[in-house]
């Protein structure tokens, strides 16, 4: 939930309000595929039969999103980038209980 | 020959064992998913109810407090006075019970529209859009601006068994006035 990962700004504007960006670097982009233990994937199936919100599987994509958000600031940092503007997300569950985040977005130097 | 036998009934047990267990696990399954399923029937409609009022009063004292609603879908390219910004978002995995999965059945048979998937999906719908609300205001950002809202199958293909759910993901772009 931190505005700046490791001292690069994230945005998923086209520009960065109140900022001027000075020269684009490309796309970045970061992945990851997680699962929960079997324990826990049952107690949702048990869950799924009530309804309502099934808080393992949110914890899980929130524990995913945070690391392909991770990755693709990485990825930004390799490029010597200080902000990744215009990120968008993408998600698909591959099996039951396992589901691949994708973040990217385009690396840029502001001053 | 006395001590050969017992060792044929642990290789036999170590084979057989894991099978019986999961034989009798399934067995008592079967058994206890109808009063379960009943139990779903009775408590989810109500369950559901309960979520949207919470979420509505959550989101009337937000917006009592702010005196507006801090989300915005606009990209906010023509204000000059904002000093930071930064990435905010909130997400959230919703499944209609297996008796609302029952009446969709029955909906889908005489077509029209499937309510109850509707209540589920704008039930969650909500919750994340409060949650992003929430998580704006505890991350310190004034206003959150480009507000995309996404909403991706959690059912995987070709499963039908597995579980049912919908992710909904909802981020934007935080900015604190100067």
């Amino acid at each position: 939930m931190e505005q700046v990962v490791n001292g690069v700004l994230v945005v998923n504007t086209e520009t960065i309000p109140g900022k001027m960006i000075t020269e684009t670097l490309g796309v970045v982009s970061g992945s990851t595929v997680r699962a929960k233990h079997l324990g826990k994937d049952i107690f949702a199936g048990l869950k799924n039969i009530v309804g309502g919100e099934l808080s393992q599987y949110t914890e899980l994509l929130q524990e995913s999103r945070q690391e392909a958000v991770g990755r693709m600031v990485a990825d930004a940092m390799s490029l010597g980038a200080t902000a990744v503007v215009n990120v968008r997300f993408a998600t698909s569950a591959i099996t039951a209980g396992a589901a691949e985040l994708f973040a990217y977005g385009t690396a840029v130097k502001y001053e | 020959m006395a001590a050969e036998f017992p060792l044929v009934l642990v290789i036999l047990g170590l084979c057989l064992g894991p099978l019986l267990l999961l034989a009798l696990v399934g067995t008592l399954w079967s058994f206890a998913y109808p009063f379960v399923f009943l139990w779903g029937m009775f408590t989810s409609g109500g369950k559901l109810d309960n979520m949207i009022e919470e979420t509505n009063i959550r989101e009337r004292s937000t917006r009592e407090s702010l005196g507006k609603d801090p989300l915005t879908t606009i990209d906010g390219g023509f204000r000059s006075e904002i000093s930071e910004a930064g990435l905010v978002y909130a997400s959230g995995v919703f499944g209609p019970s297996h008796w609302h999965l029952l009446i969709a059945r029955f909906n889908n048979l005489f077509g029209g529209s499937v309510t109850i998937f509707q209540k589920v999906i704008s039930a969650g719908r909500a919750e994340v859009m409060q949650r992003l609300r929430e998580n704006a205001k505890a991350d310190g950002w004034d206003e959150v601006i480009n507000v995309r809202i996404d909403t991706a199958d959690m059912t995987p293909q070709g499963m039908p068994g597995g579980v049912k759910g919908v992710e909904v993901f909802a981020y934007g772009t935080g900015i604190r006035y100067s």
